[in-house]
């Protein structure tokens, strides 16, 4: 690299191969897609898992201490095939209008 | 000893991979490059060479297996022609901007205007904006030395850039000639084994073609530009190298035949260049000051080379075997880049074109005289009246 100059920021590395993320990828959080999220009634989860099996994007995983399914809200996209898959109906879709850190409620238009 | 054989240009390609220890070849049939595969095929089988023979289930297929071959860290090899490139299309870019140093022998072919399978350059011209380092072998001899030259500019840590080692179909892949096969040995200080800088490895894994920002894409791009500025200096070094080692020396960038007091050249490259050489030495019988230029490098273009070659000349003219339909000299390839490296010299050249060979079609001994005509008639006026000569089309008979 003798010709250019990079600016801060803007250097990537040689053929922009990377270490491998171990869990997940925070150079691009994608969870900002969303209209609807999946709210879990705690109460209803029978901790079946098909939540984790079903979500194409790892969004939901168990917390072995607390014996409760958590939200992943960086990488869900809103598809909802984790409520559409629930057996107990634990998962009910809501609006991102509905909450205060809503994604909708954080694009800002200007 | 070295022992010298008579091969065609797939055969001497194939030879060239052999010593070079490939690792991993990939291959799908199309003519006319498959003799490359058939040779290589018997080699592997004949447990002479220690690789991993694919069969890809198509072109773009066959480029992808390189790829990931090549990001684990294997000396990778494949090769097409014709319609099969443009197949392949997609997988050149993310190859060049990885920086896998894939090479990809290509005997050239021409896409189909319909259903038309000679030899002609534009299958790879076409992905000639790629990031690939591009060049063309004019004999069997320099099909197999081109094989191991690429490799080694490609995998030099500066450059570490995919290569298309071209030839001629038919005209180069098909008609056999003297080659000398060097000692293994010789072969292994020239090249040594490839040396991956990140390979794929489960102990420490990396992502190889990782999604970026928009933004980030120019970075990359750069990467690539940096690496192809680098490409004339290492390939001078590569050269000398060669030299010292096979005894066989070329200049790295253009070759000049009788040119010391010629009036005008042809500007030439591939297997065509054999008939010019001909045509050369006819033509000075007569009294005629021709000669020849013949380019060894597409990508990177050899710009001041170029430039400090053909300015000596009054006029210069560019024997293209593929077009470039409705650009801005309404013909060939290689008059846009001579033109181009020509603008800022002093001493301007008469350049003009002559599309010849399209198609496969043999250009003639009696074509390169029709074209010293026209490059005479040039000097003489002192400007060219047009940029391309369509041979065989012109109204002035030529």
């Amino acid at each position: 690299m003798s010709d250019f100059k990079f600016p801060e920021g803007k250097e990537v590395p040689r053929g922009a191969v990377l270490p491998a993320p171990v869990k997940e990828n925070r150079m691009m959080i994608t969870g900002n897609w969303r209209t609807d999220r999946p709210v879990i009634d705690h109460e209803k989860c029978t901790l079946c898992l098909n939540c984790f099996i079903y979500c194409p994007d790892a969004c939901w995983h168990l917390d072995e201490e607390e014996e409760k399914m958590v939200w992943n809200a960086d990488f869900c996209k809103g598809c909802l095939i984790c409520a559409v898959e629930c057996p107990a109906f634990a998962l009910t879709a809501v609006n991102e209008l509905e909450f205060e850190d809503g994604v909708v409620r954080l694009e800002k238009p200007f | 000893m070295a022992k010298e054989m008579f091969l065609a240009g797939c055969a001497a390609s194939a030879f060239g991979a052999k010593f070079a220890r490939v690792e991993v070849i990939s291959s799908y049939p199309i003519r006319p490059y498959t003799g490359v595969m058939m040779e290589l095929s018997k080699i592997v089988a004949n447990g002479e060479l220690d690789a991993e023979f694919v069969h890809g289930e198509g072109e773009h297929a066959q480029v992808s297996i390189a790829y990931g071959a090549s990001a684990a860290g294997a000396r990778a090899y494949t090769g097409s022609s014709g319609v099969g490139v443009a197949y392949a299309m997609e997988c050149y870019s993310p190859a060049a901007g990885g920086r896998y140093p894939i090479q990809m022998i290509i005997a050239d072919r021409a896409l189909d205007p319909p259903g038309d399978f000679g030899s002609e350059h534009t299958d790879v011209m076409g992905c000639r904006d790629q990031g690939w380092i591009m060049g063309w072998a004019e004999t069997p001899q320099e099909a197999f030395d081109n094989t191991l030259i690429y490799y080694r500019i490609g995998e030099d840590p500066k450059i570490m850039l995919p290569q298309f080692c071209c030839q001629d179909g038919y005209f180069v892949s098909h008609i056999p000639g003297k080659v000398v096969l060097p000692e293994q040995s010789q072969v292994d200080e020239f090249l040594p084994p490839y040396d991956p800088p990140d390979p794929l490895d489960p102990t420490n894994p990396t992502s190889h073609g990782p999604q970026v920002y928009p933004d980030q894409g120019s970075a990359i791009d750069i990467q690539r530009a940096q690496a192809h500025l680098d490409v004339p200096k290492v390939t001078e070094q590569v050269m000398d190298d060669f030299s010292r080692i096979f005894g066989r020396t070329y200049n790295p960038f253009v070759e000049e035949y009788m040119t010391d007091d010629a009036d005008f050249v042809f500007f030439i490259q591939g297997a065509h260049a054999r008939t010019a050489r001909f045509a050369v030495n006819h033509l000075r019988k007569k009294g005629v000051k021709a000669g020849m230029v013949k380019l060894r490098f597409v990508r990177p273009f050899p710009t001041e080379v170029v430039k400090e070659c053909l300015s000596k000349f009054k006029a210069v003219g560019c024997v293209e075997t593929s077009t470039s339909y409705g650009g801005a000299m309404k013909g060939g390839n290689l008059i846009h880049e001579v033109r181009a490296s020509l603008y800022d010299s002093p001493k301007q050249p008469l350049v003009t074109s002559f599309m010849a060979g399209l198609g496969g079609e043999v250009v003639t001994l009696n074509e390169f005289y029709n074209m010293a005509k026209v490059l005479s008639q040039a000097i003489k006026d002192k400007k060219i009246k047009k940029y391309v000569y369509w041979l065989g089309f012109e109204k002035e008979g030529i």
